[in-house]
């Protein structure tokens, strides 16, 4: 078996080695491979010089996969794996950089394991093989290889494996603090450390080992300092290594941190991605912070302080998520909340043995700060959780006892804490950690989301009041005296509900138990230990409004205001190391302890309140006002505390003398202004309070402020924020900024002046977008007002929502620009739009605006202005969008012209798109083209006094003038009848048409994307009144040019046209063929058409141009049915033809075309062919002599000659007198073929004859006798010039005698008898042939 | 194509599938991931977004959403975006649950953010494979249009890796050269499998 495989492999490995195909190679050496596996390791350490052969392969991948073999058949062969390592070593320095790579990596795994194996073979059997000491010389060997190509040249991938194989180095051999926790966690090779190595190990010497580690961390360092002569991708990897070692062996977490943070200063220098560099230290940072390893919590200030100098705005996440931690925490905490204190928290300095507790105090006290992964860490720390959570949470527990002062209460109820009053009690805690927590609610504050933070600050209000408001009696102390002010004291109520509106979630405060809560959660707040009198209450009430102050740039008064913290916050510390004063007590204590320092606080105020309020005297029962509007102080005070917070910290040191700096400058410019006091709180501070309170008498305890100056004073508090926002544009509160603002302005009952000062303010930065947010700001805190549970603030909070919505859009009309967009921007995005903002969408679109002054202002921009916003809101407001829709179309059928064009355009092009509008749409335009339709018949019909006929007559005329202006029309045809009432008609319908034009546009419209709605059109075509159908017949050149012939809605209307339609229909082919030549199959279906259905030829008229001969003259009977103006077009097109063909018949065959129709066969009046013989003739320029003379030619030569022929020739030799001799070589065609057998035509010939003389003399001599006898009887008038001519010597010798006999020129007597009536016929005759061109 | 590629956005809906989409067209070895807690699509309003698990398959949201508001969803690109979604994979896969999905080449994230937990989630593993990771960050705003942009320059840019004999010797380069020709910044990390 053994042999068997042996031989196999050595084939295998043969093959691997001199197969010529690479995959056969690489598939023998998988076998081989295999093979080796399988059989016991000193078998396959036989084979293992045929294996290493393989080192020299020339393939790569022959290499690479003898690398990842080796690893495999040498981990599992260790003892016999040596020759197997020098190859690794080889492969170190191969020249593709994809076998270095995989032999560092197998190096790495082998490594770790021989490292293990020499721990594990020491502490099991007492002593190390031979076999594996060797090893290990390959391993160090190993190493020092590696180590030269991290820091020699090389391709950057083998020397990024490199680091990470010298980070994993050091891991190896420094020493896990948290061992005893990881070990028993992770348990796999990788957990090695130096301290499994026992003492006393003979191979392994920890301390070297130890010593060796730390230089290749000073490595590391070096090559980190040395950034600048490295790539990108390798600072980053080692900035990785470093950190990674950092988090993982605290001991060298501060070189490494140190040698970071020197790198971060000096970054400019670094080679490559520098962006990315600093990125990664940046990932190291936050990675630290996220770490609970006490060492790093230490060092959590400079990380912060470097995170911040890269605007790591993402540690903004961490605090949040270390907020949520810390609120659990709280939680439990509060249930230990009663356990005494017998382990003082400042007592740092712990004992070995309390090794745990002292960790989790840290991560206890740190939380708020430290990073989120925080939970994944601690899971870490493994057994030792339980107690040292259950000695945590008994701190914490301390902490807050005694930062809350006195608020067992707190605890009990903190399950049902809102997150703001979570947050107010995260704040109190942090505060109570004092200087240790001073940066971390800087940053707390600095993260808190704008709204809660204004909530926040509402909240701290309603606790005043409230507290206010208990029946703890105090003189009411006239401090100050306005004359006249007197106030109901019924005014509180809305103020206090107000402020339950804005925290809906605090409703059940106001129960019973409210008073009891209120207490608690202001001493949380106030956060001030009962027995220190001057006192961490400073901490919120560096608020305070106790010291007169004098608007100063705000930057300075951040500053200030950070100071101010500090110190508070040191105080809070302080009492936090005065333990024994705290005392548990009951709640019934806390209560009138809170109450006591809360009446300090009031003091304070109410001195405030003196110094800035001279002469207005209080009355008592506004006590609870009076507290609130002195909250509105500590509001705004908070605000530039936020807004600080991200600002640097600043030396306490040095801030201290500036403030003090400062609060001397307020001093000189002290003006007794109430405004002045918004500013003071933010710039409160131990020095000048304590000052002031010495300086001032004693303070009365309470101000009650009337109704006016507490709108006195949230207006000013108002004019303060706004103010200030021109000088704070930079910096980060705006948000905080808007979120008061709108607060404030849901307390101001809407207030005209408020509005209108807000107006102002919006509009000065609306530009800037702040406006903007604001104003959406304000409106979304109104709004949630409104929907909040209480049926008055809601309905309150909607009348100042209304108001203030349409005063800021009124004036964003009257300021803006029409081309502004802020307007419908503004639209889009409130919460809501009440009715009476869609109404002053309506007027400006649709009604007459009027100014100032009373002038209508018809902006044709602000229309578009309107739309515009019309358009938005239906876009993005389903619940307006019915609402909007109306205005737009009530728009698109506007008396103005200008304006229905735009919402025409609007409502067709963009609006009907739409899907869930298009139905509306088309809903309303089909009424209104109906009521257009319907509203006429009734009208105008009764108004018309002509018959219908009369109707049709105007009707055709205006088409034809409007349409056509081009055909060859009589222009009289619409007053062939000018009847009297047809000029008044003519007035109705100027009228109507404009109306109805109104009506019907947006149809119209609508028609250009949806064409089969022309279908309707064409319906109700027959039925429309005269003026509507004139609106009708001017879009439908519009559209029809707008959908081209091609569209088969179209087709298919014009292949079955309902019934009326056919003037329409007319119309609309008319435009097909006018510009284009029009498809086959158009001409196909009116083809099929006129043979089908509609036997009127009208239709055909506009394709005769593109017919061919064969096809025209079969219906040319029935053109000439026509009425003559139809038929004059058709003649106009038949003899136009197209381009490509040419026209269909010539005139000469028109003409032909005329006289062959037989009046009997064809069934058409013979006047119907005179007319159109007419009216060839009137086309002199058309017809001209030679075409008469080629038809005439043609004609003559006809049998049956044509019935009109006669009439023809008399007409042409009438137009023409130039074709006499021709017509005289006709009339002789005539004699020759008798004419005088066809009775009709031998009339024409006599009168044409006799028109004729004297050249037709020769033609009449040619008649026979009988003939001639009998023409000059009917025209005796002849006789007397034909003998005349007859008689000349030549003439009469050429004539047969009996000729002569009949002209009497044989001397036949009674011949001569005709003779005298011939002169008196004469003028008969001149008169009938003159009639003949008008029968 | 020689590299393993993840794309990683927040919800694993827009950015990185569109991303995903685009590569996996051009015949890349691409995954796609997202690194939020939940998939988030948008809602009626900014404060009503659609929440889903990760693993929720994206037929399942296109028919919950469908059923919802036909109109507003297919307004805002949203069923368009599932159904899309639905045709290159399932479901939306989480970063940080699918560590088993074996060892990526390179990982695009589209935003600062995920680029960080990506980054961190990777520092955070232990790293058996030794396998050099490169990690790069391309920011996209997150809507349909800067996705469909953002997928093509991440396109670009794989195209460029691959075109590298080895990324890590000429990252620099790269990355600065897409930068200053496409204008866009880039962050890149390295990490290791």
């Amino acid at each position: 078996m053994a042999g068997a495989s042996r031989d196999q492999a050595l084939a295998l490995l043969a093959a691997a080695n001199n197969h010529g195909d690479l995959a056969v190679k690489l598939s023998s050496l998988r076998q081989a491979k295999d093979i080796l596996l399988a059989v016991h390791p000193s078998f396959a350490a036989e084979l293992f010089p045929y294996l290493v052969e393989l080192q020299s392969s020339p393939e790569t991948l022959v290499r690479k996969s003898l690398i990842e073999a080796i690893e495999e058949i040498g981990l599992k062969a260790m003892e016999h794996s040596s020759i197997l390592v020098s190859v690794l070593l080889v492969f170190l320095r191969d020249g593709d950089s994809i076998i270095a790579k995989q032999s560092i990596v197998s190096g790495t795994n082998f490594f770790c394991s021989v490292l293990e194996e020499l721990a594990l073979q020491f502490h099991r059997h007492g002593k190390v093989e031979r076999w594996l000491e060797e090893l290990w010389v390959w391993m160090v060997k190993l190493k020092d290889a590696v180590l030269a190509i991290a820091l020699g040249p090389g391709p950057f991938g083998v020397k990024i494996l490199a680091m990470k194989f010298l980070e994993t180095y050091v891991l190896h051999f420094t020493s896990d603090a948290n061992d005893f926790e990881k070990s028993s966690i992770e348990g796999s090779g990788r957990a090695f450390n130096i301290s499994w190595v026992v003492g006393g190990h003979p191979v392994l010497d920890p301390a070297s080992l130890m010593s060796d580690a730390n230089r290749i961390i000073g490595v590391l360092l070096t090559l980190l300092q040395s950034a600048s002569s490295l790539s990108g991708c390798l600072t980053i990897t080692v900035v990785n290594c470093l950190a990674a070692i950092a988090r993982k062996r605290p001991h060298h977490y501060n070189t490494v941190l140190s040698a970071l943070l020197d790198f971060d200063s000096s970054i400019e220098m670094v080679k490559g991605h520098s962006a990315s560099v600093q990125y990664s230290l940046r990932t190291a940072f936050l990675g630290f912070l996220r770490c609970t390893c006490p060492t790093i919590m230490e060092s959590r200030d400079r990380l912060l302080r470097a995170l911040r100098s890269m605007n790591a705005g993402d540690a903004a996440d961490q605090v949040i998520r270390q907020v949520d931690k810390m609120m659990k925490n709280n939680e439990r905490a509060s249930r230990d909340a009663r356990l005494g204190r017998d382990d003082p928290p400042s007592s740092q300095l712990s004992v070995p043995g309390d090794l745990f507790r002292k960790r989790s105090m840290h991560q206890d006290n740190e939380e708020p700060t430290n990073g989120h992964g925080m939970t994944s860490k601690r899971i870490r720390y493994g057994h030792n959780m339980h107690s040292a959570s259950h000695v945590q949470m008994s701190d914490s527990g301390q902490d807050c006892a005694s930062a809350n002062g006195v608020s067992p209460k707190v605890p009990l109820l903190d399950n049902d804490l809102t997150p703001v009053e979570q947050m107010i009690a995260m704040i109190c805690a942090l505060v109570a950690e004092g200087e240790r927590g001073a940066e971390s609610l800087e940053i707390l504050i600095s993260q808190i989301h704008p709204d809660l933070l204004a909530d926040i600050i509402v909240t701290n209000m309603k606790q005043f009041s409230k507290v206010l408001s208990s029946p703890i009696g105090f003189g009411n102390l006239p401090v100050s005296g306005q004359t006249g002010s007197s106030s109901s004291p019924a005014t509180a109520a809305p103020t206090i509900t107000m402020q339950s509106s804005v925290l809906p979630a605090q409703v059940p405060f106001s129960t019973a138990a409210a008073t009891s809560m209120a207490h608690s959660e202001m001493s949380t707040v106030i956060n001030l230990p009962p027995d220190s009198k001057r006192d961490p209450r400073r901490d919120p009430r560096r608020l305070d409004p106790r010291r007169v102050g004098v608007p100063v740039g705000l930057q300075s008064v951040h500053m200030v205001e950070d100071t101010g913290a500090i110190q508070a916050e040191f105080d809070g510390s302080i009492s936090l190391s005065k333990p024994p004063s705290l005392p548990v007590v009951t709640s019934v204590e806390n209560t009138s302890t809170s109450l006591v320092s809360k009446t300090e606080g009031d003091d304070k105020i109410l001195k405030n309140a003196l110094i800035s309020e001279t002469d207005q005297p209080i009355s008592r029962e506004e006590l609870l006002d009076g507290a609130k509007e002195v909250d509105h102080i500590p509001e705004i005070g908070a605000t530039s505390d936020a807004a600080l917070s991200p600002a640097r910290t600043i030396d306490e040191d040095s801030a201290a003398p500036e403030s003090l700096d400062i609060a001397v400058a307020d001093g000189a410019d002290t003006s007794p202004l109430i405004e002045t006091d918004q500013h003071s709180p933010a710039r409160s501070n131990t020095y000048v309070s304590e000052e002031t309170s010495i300086d001032l008498p004693l303070p009365p305890p309470y101000v009650e402020l009337t109704e006016d100056q507490k709108i006195r004073l949230k207006k000013l508090a108002l004019e303060r924020i706004i103010d200030s926002y021109v000088y704070s544009r930079e910096t980060d509160c705006s948000h905080t900024r808007m979120a008061l603002l709108a607060r404030l302005v849901a307390q101001i009952d809407g207030d005209e002046d408020v509005v209108v000062m807000l107006q102002k303010h919006v509009l000065l930065d609306y530009q800037g977008q702040k406006g903007h947010e604001l104003v959406l700001h304000i409106l979304y805190h109104l709004h949630a007002l409104m929907i909040s549970d209480s049926v008055e603030h809601s309905s309150f909070a909607a009348v100042v929502y209304e108001k203030f919505l349409l005063a800021v859009v009124k004036s964003l009309l009257e300021k803006l620009p029409a081309s502004d967009k802020s307007f419908s921007k503004l639209l889009g995005e409130v919460p809501l739009l009440p009715d009476s903002a869609l109404k002053l969408l309506d007027d400006l679109c649709s009604s007459d605006v009027t100014d100032q002054h009373g002038k209508v202002l018809r902006d044709r921009e602000r229309v578009t202005q309107g739309l515009g916003a019309v358009w938005s809101l239906i876009l993005g407001r389903p619940l307006n969008r019915q609402a909007c829709l109306n205005i737009a179309l009530k728009c698109a059928v506007h008396s103005q012209d200008d304006i229905r064009t735009k919402a025409i355009r609007l409502v067709a092009n963009k609006l009907y798109l739409l899907s869930y509008i298009s139905e509306n749409i088309q809903q309303y335009a089909t009424d209104m083209l109906l009521s257009a339709v319907n509203q006429h018949i009734s009208d105008p019909e009764l108004s018309q006094s002509g018959s219908s006929d009369q109707r049709l007559e105007a009707e055709t005329g205006s088409l034809e003038t409007s349409v056509s202006g081009s055909q060859i029309s009589e222009p009289g045809t619409s007053e062939n009848d000018p009847m009297k009432g047809s000029q008044s008609v003519q007035n109705i319908s100027t009228v109507e048409f404009h109306q109805a034009q109104r009506l019907i546009s947006l149809f119209f419209a609508l028609c250009t994307k949806k064409p089969n709605l022309l279908q309707l059109v064409f319906n109700i075509y027959g039925r429309a009144p005269k003026a509507v159908k004139q609106a009708i017949h001017r879009h439908i050149p519009i559209i029809i040019g707008a959908l081209g012939p091609l569209y088969p809605e179209l087709l298919s209307i014009i292949s079955d046209p309902p019934e009326g339609s056919e003037n329409l229909l007319t119309q609309v082919l008319k435009i097909l063929t006018e510009e284009k030549t029009p498809t086959p199959h158009l001409i196909a279906i009116v083809k099929h058409l006129y043979e089908t259905k509609l036997k009127d030829a009208t239709i055909l008229i506009p394709m005769l141009s593109l017919l061919s001969r064969n096809e025209v003259l079969p219906i040319f009977p029935r053109l000439i049915d026509l009425p003559l103006d139809k038929f004059q077009d058709a003649l106009a097109n038949i003899l136009q033809g197209s381009a490509h063909t040419g026209p269909a018949l010539t005139p000469a065959e028109v003409l032909v075309a005329i006289h062959d129709i037989s009046p009997e066969k064809d069934g058409i009046a013979l006047k119907k062919i005179t007319e159109a013989c007419s009216a060839c003739f009137e086309q002199r320029t058309v017809f001209t002599p030679q075409v008469l003379a080629k038809a005439l030619n043609q004609m003559v030569d006809h049998t049956p000659l044509p019935l009109l022929f006669m009439r023809t020739v008399i007409q042409a030799i009438d137009a023409y007198p130039t074709l006499v001799d021709f017509v005289m070589e006709i009339l002789s065609k005539l004699v020759s073929k008798q004419v005088w057998r066809m009775p009709k035509l031998w009339v024409g010939f006599l009168k044409c004859v006799s028109q004729t003389q004297p050249h037709s003399f020769r033609v009449l001599l040619q008649l026979p006798a009988p003939q001639l006898e009998s023409a000059l009887n009917k025209h005796a008038n002849l006789r007397g010039p034909l003998s005349a001519y007859a008689s000349q010597p030549s003439i009469k010798s050429s004539l047969p005698r009996s000729i002569l006999i009949v002209l009497g020129l044989v001397n036949e007597p009674h011949m001569q008898q005709s003779h005298p009536p011939s002169s008196l016929h004469s003028s008969d005759t001149s008169s009938s042939v003159h009639g003949a061109t008008l029968t | 194509m020689k590299f393993r590629y993840a794309m990683v956005c927040s919800s694993n809906q827009n950015r990185s599938m569109e991303a995903h989409s685009l590569l996996k067209k051009q015949g890349f070895d691409v995954s796609s991931y997202g690194t939020g807690a939940h998939v988030k699509l948008p809602g009626p309003s900014l404060r009503e977004p659609n929440v889903y698990e990760f693993g929720t398959p994206y037929k399942h949201m296109f028919d919950d959403l469908r059923r919802k508001d036909p109109d507003l969803y297919k307004r805002n690109g949203i069923l368009p975006m599932l159904k899309r979604n639905s045709s290159v994979k399932t479901a939306p896969q989480r970063w940080q649950d699918n560590a088993a999905d074996g060892p990526f080449d390179v990982v695009f994230t589209f935003e600062e953010k995920v680029f960080d937990m990506v980054v961190e989630d990777l520092h955070n593993r232990d790293h058996v494979l030794m396998k050099t990771v490169l990690v790069i960050n391309l920011e996209v705003k997150d809507n349909h249009e800067e996705a469909a942009i953002g997928a093509r320059l991440a396109l670009d840019l794989c195209q460029e890796i691959e075109a590298t004999e080895s990324w890590e010797d000429s990252v620099d380069d790269v990355v600065s050269g897409f930068e200053k020709q496409h204008r866009r910044k880039l962050l890149y990390s390295i990490s290791f499998y």
